[in-house]
């Protein structure tokens, strides 16, 4: 076993990443979810609502992953990565990470009928941290709430959420599934660019325009 | 896939009528059986174990058959890239080297040939398992299943939503597009070029949203009008008492992962040349 | 004591500048069984969410006033409790039904409330079997027609046990003969357990014919009226709240008589008092000249199933659309109207036959393609809806075609109008009543001014003002040459307005004929279902045999009377 782990420590090693830097960055995320889940703890609760916007997200993600191109090596470009950050940003991290967890373990085992699982958990991280910024209470897209300050906390998370996600997938595809660190990490960076390219061009964008929609719907008046 | 969405089919087996929550942990404990070790022979064996019990679940092979070839192409591709972009990654492991083929720059061994085959059956073993879950559990068993196990009612309940949501979201989807279509837009090949026809994926995105926000908040009020969410724990229409069947598999399977934690202490990681 | 009390109650949405309810003062008492009527936005919903708890417990606002439910203030405890008081179904059925089977949705009450197995079992059966479902328990909710998922709600409210039964519009969508059915059932779910039951509905003739004690009228968030139906038959109340009166008491106004609350008029057996003048009106009555047409789409033949082994939806059917006439199709509820329409517009291909348009075939063209000259009107708005803002909403199909913005503007708002929602048009489409956001979707295809117009029940959900506005400018746009094609449950839309009428019954088409011959064909009716309007009755007291005569004679005089 621990020669395993020194052969790994050399291929990360070698491609510029050491398994100590990867323990540091996971201690940091469990850090990041410990403080938030300290001050609000309210948006780590369930109501029928996240409930069902879980299933309803899940069945989503399902339905539009079809939309998706191949960019590299079983590594593909999918629209249905701004769905995390829509529901997250809308209803918080847990259903945010629950959306990614359930949406593409079904997506996996109806489409596929095998589930990968260490990107199951990519997903989910993915949703997990988009749902970061409803820690600032003023921020709520459904109600029409959002300032300038939030648009860059999106981004901010976004960029931690794919650093955070990459580790895990990484972890899970070295350790479990047995793939060669080297090529890993070639699928991890094709993904992490398409993803945070979705996140940002799509994601994070629609979350805007759903705010100014329900901001819009205040106080209407008709006109002749 | 059938209209509702999941791949059950119904058949009179054994392995239908386990629990749901039994074929869930058979699941579990079958790939992390599968994920401890990188060795062809065990995975030979769980190979023709798990299609045995395909074929004592009754599904037919016509159905199974491309969801197989998938996982196989798959698996072939990817040991494909493997060698690659690693092509001395089994040397790396076993410290030998064979010269197989030798390009510029490089050379791919045959350790890291052997090294990719390997992992392809390890990918093909962790299959039937799956397949035998997805074949043979109804949809409607899956939430109490999860509950069973000990996941909470409510996000075992999310499960059960997105099963029934996912065909009227998909439908929903598909007359968005229509709709689109009907006043211009274009998503069909040939129609418009790929990043045009993607531009225009995107911008169903939007009504999708807004008619699924639209959705939850009266798939919501459903439930809280029939007191969804408000006890603590909640029974199920659909949960069957366990059977002596349930029993035995998990036995069988506390087994085999006993099995396995043995076999990795006596095993070397990988098989032939390490 | 008193179900449910409203004092002086008045509620305003959190997003809205005024109060959506306006001093409120209402009382409902147990066992009675109440008609709530108004025009669509008029408030009508939201007053059955304050009785369901769904406001304040799932949507915010300003609460004034008092609402007692039992003598308790529900407003201060859950809706958890209030459930245990009122069962509710929605207007949204695909919504309601949770359950992945019929038996789980109905089950759905006893899980929640940590019912064993066993008695859920007996109870599910005992309800399934009151709505006369059992044989369905297992099937899923895409398997079932509209009809019977209202069916499966019902059932799922029996579970709860509750003295009131709130409705929601429990007929929008369902064929004549299956509202019919589910009123039945109600009233037998009524009369064994004693329930009060509140319905909402905008088919007002419908829910009156199967007796109601008292009416309740909203406009614009205020009770306008509360009386017994055979008080407010009498009078304009209803008219001038822009909704429709029951066809027979609108046929007896029109012919010059007049009603005395003593008739008991809501009780249909009582026109017998007025043979007389319906006889006299009859004789002096003229009949309308058939007028020739030209051909101008055919379909031949059609074929169609949805998957490889399924059953064949569309079988062999033929029939032609004339050039500026008003086409009906008729049928009972998954008998393949909607279907049929959408293998014209090509969302669906036929796997057999030819549809031909002006000597072209369609076969092989897009969706796309044939977009510029059939226009396809979807059957639920927000499967059509793309755009935030009301104007972009109906702009986006011109601005595609790359239509100058002048023109735009000029045709949107030209649309707009005609529907009834120029002045919310800056409004977001998310702020409309379903009723409002089918007119938007129907503003946006008329904007195109295609050749021909399909509508799969443009007026479902729609208030009579709004009807008669609408139907009123189809009219319009097919004396000006465009050929419109109407699926429709509403036999008094088909026979006032419709040319023609196709009648499809299990994907086959039984009849195509003028529509007053069809409603006079007594077996054909019943065998897709469909139902005669009360004008029949009205028919009968002239004799059995004149009833195609009388329904063309009256409207031919009732479109007479329009035009003055
Ligand atoms: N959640 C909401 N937030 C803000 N305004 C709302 C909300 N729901 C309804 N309204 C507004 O309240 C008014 C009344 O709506 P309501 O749904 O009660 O009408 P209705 O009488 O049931 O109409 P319909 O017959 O079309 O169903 C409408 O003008 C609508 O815009
Ligand atoms: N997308 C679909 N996939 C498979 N089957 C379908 C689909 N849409 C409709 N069907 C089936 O085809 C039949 C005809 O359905 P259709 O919607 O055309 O009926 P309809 O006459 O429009 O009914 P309604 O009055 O309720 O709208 C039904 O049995 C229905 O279950
Ligand atoms: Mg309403
Ligand atoms: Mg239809």
């Amino acid at each position: 076993m621990s020669d395993i782990i020194q052969n790994l420590k050399d291929s990360f090693g070698s491609y510029g990443f050491s398994s100590w830097q990867a323990l540091v960055s996971l201690l940091f995320v469990v850090v990041v979810i410990v403080i938030i889940a300290k001050y609000r703890k309210d948006i780590f609760e369930l109501s029928t609502r996240s409930i069902v916007a879980v299933g309803i997200g899940a069945a989503l993600y399902a339905a539009i992953s079809f939309i998706a191109i191949p960019i590299g090596p079983n590594t593909s470009f999918r629209i249905a990565i701004a769905l995390l950050t829509i529901f997250g940003a809308l209803f918080g991290p847990v259903v945010g990470f629950l959306v990614g967890f359930i949406g593409h373990a079904l997506n996996d085992a109806m489409a596929w009928g095998s589930v990968w699982w260490s990107w199951v958990f990519l997903s989910a991280i993915l949703g997990l941290f988009a749902g970061f910024v409803k820690v600032d209470k003023k921020f709520n897209p459904l109600k029409g709430l959002l300032e300038k300050k939030h648009i860059v906390q999106m981004y901010l998370f976004a960029f931690m959420s794919i650093f955070a996600a990459s580790l895990v997938a990484y972890a899970g595809d070295v350790f479990l599934y047995g793939e060669p660190a080297g090529k890993v990490w070639l699928q991890i960076i094709i993904a992490s660019f398409s993803n945070f390219g979705v996140i940002a061009v799509v994601g994070i964008p629609a979350v805007i325009v759903l705010a100014n929609m329900n901001k819009s719907k205040q106080n209407l008046v008709e006109e002749e | 896939m059938s209209r509702s969405g999941s791949l059950y089919i119904e058949r009179p087996s054994i392995i239908h009528r386990l629990d749901g929550s039994t074929k869930l942990l058979l699941l579990i404990g079958w790939t992390a059986f599968i994920f401890m070790f990188m060795d062809i022979r065990i995975f030979s064996i769980m190979i023709v174990l798990g299609f045995s019990l395909l074929k004592v679940s009754k599904i037919p092979w016509k159905s199974i058959k491309p969801l197989t070839y998938f996982v196989v192409a798959f698996s072939l591709i990817n040991s494909l890239i493997l060698l690659l972009v690693t092509p001395q990654y089994g040397s790396e492991l076993s410290g030998s080297y064979t010269k197989l083929i030798s390009y510029f720059g490089g050379a791919i061994t045959l350790e890291t040939v052997w090294y990719a085959v390997t992992l392809s059956f390890k990918y093909v073993s962790i299959l039937p398992i799956t397949l035998l879950f997805v074949f043979t559990t109804h949809p409607s068993r899956f939430a109490s299943s999860l509950n069973r196990i000990g996941v909470s009612y409510k996000v075992a309940y999310a499960v059960s939503i997105a099963f029934r949501y996912i065909p009227d979201v998909k439908e929903e989807m598909m007359n968005i597009m229509h709709a689109q279509e009907a006043r211009g837009v274009a998503f069909r090949k040939g129609d418009a070029s790929l990043v045009k026809r993607l531009r225009n994926f995107v911008t169903i995105l939007v009504p999708l949203l807004i008619s699924s926000l639209n959705r939850i908040e009266v798939v919501s009020n459903a439930l809280q009008l029939r007191g969804f969410g408000y006890e603590k724990k909640r029974t199920w229409y659909n949960r069957r008492p366990l059977t002596i069947n349930d029993g035995i598999s998990i036995l069988l399977m506390t087994g085999l992962i006993g099995l396995g934690i043995y076999l990795k202490s006596q095993l070397t990681y990988f098989w032939l040349f390490y | 004591m008193s179900h449910i009390v409203f004092k002086n109650f008045s509620f305003q949405y959190e997003a809205q500048t005024n109060p959506t309810l306006k001093n409120i003062n209402l009382e409902i008492k147990q066992g009675e069984k109440i008609l709530i009527a108004g025009p669509s936005g008029s408030g009508k919903s939201t007053l059955g969410h304050c009785i369901n708890g769904l406001i304040p417990f799932s949507y915010h606002g300003k609460i004034d006033g008092e609402l007692l439910i039992n003598g308790k203030n529900y407003h201060e405890t859950s809706i958890h409790d209030i459930s245990g008081e009122i069962g509710t179904v929605l207007q949204d059925q695909d919504g309601q039904f949770v359950g992945l089977s019929v038996g789980e949705d109905v089950a759905f009450f006893y899980e929640n409330h940590n019912v064993n197995q066993k008695d859920m079992f007996t109870g599910v059966k005992a309800s399934l079997e009151s709505v006369d479902m059992m044989a369905f328990i297992d099937e899923t909710p895409h398997n079932l027609s509209g009809g019977q998922k209202q069916r499966v709600s019902l059932a799922g409210i029996l579970t709860t046990n509750t003295g009131i039964l709130l409705f929601d519009e429990p007929l929008a969508n369902l064929d004549p003969v299956s509202a019919k059915h589910a009123l039945e059932l109600i009233d037998g779910i009524k009369k064994d357990k004693g329930s009060t039951i509140i319905i909402i509905e905008h088919r007002i003739e419908d829910v009156l014919l199967s007796g109601v004690d008292r009416v309740i009228v909203m406009e614009e968030g205020i009770i306008v009226a509360d009386m017994h139906p055979d008080e407010l038959l009498p009078t304009d109340i209803l008219v001038n709240a822009g909704l429709r009166e029951p066809l027979y008491v609108e046929a007896l106004k029109a012919i010059g008589v007049t009603i005395s609350p003593h008739d008991a008029i809501s009780k249909i057996e009582n026109i017998k008092v007025y043979k007389e003048n319906v006889i006299q009106w009859f004789k002096n009555a003229k009949t309308q000249e058939v007028v020739e047409r030209k051909t101008i789409l055919k379909c031949e033949r059609l074929d169609f199933r949805y998957y490889l082994d399924a059953p064949w939806v569309i079988k062999d059917v033929s029939f032609d659309i004339q050039k500026g006439e008003l086409l009906a199709i008729l049928g009972n509820n998954g008998a393949g109207k909607s279907t049929l329409l959408k293998l014209i517009s090509g969302i669906i291909k036929q796997n057999k036959g030819d549809i031909i348009l002006a000597g072209e075939s369609l076969n092989e063209q897009t969706i796309k393609q044939r977009s510029r000259r059939i226009g396809y009107v979807m059957q639920n708005p927000n499967h059509m809806i793309t755009k935030v803002k009301i104007f972009d909403e109906v702009a986006f199909g011109l601005r595609n075609a790359e239509v100058p913005e002048i023109e735009v503007e000029e045709r949107v708002f030209e649309a707009l109008k005609v529907c009834g929602l120029y002045k919310m048009r800056n409004w977001p489409v998310s702020a409309l009543s379903y009723g409002q956001k089918k007119r938007v979707t129907i503003a946006s295809i008329l904007v195109m001014k295609p050749e021909i117009i399909i509508l799969d029940e443009p007026t479902a959900g729609q208030d009579y003002r709004n009807y008669k506005e609408f139907m009123g400018f189809v009219n319009e746009l097919r004396k000006s040459g465009v050929s419109v094609v109407i699926i429709t449950h509403d036999m008094q839309l088909a026979l006032e307005y419709a040319d023609r009428a196709v009648v499809l019954s299990k994907g086959s088409v039984l009849r195509r004929a003028g529509v007053s011959e069809i409603m006079a064909d007594k077996a054909l009716m019943q065998q897709a279902n469909l139902r005669a309007t009360s004008l029949s009755d009205l028919a009968m007291l002239v004799g059995e045999e004149m009833e195609s005569a009388f329904l063309s004679r009256y409207n031919y005089y009732m479109g007479g009377l329009n035009h003055e």
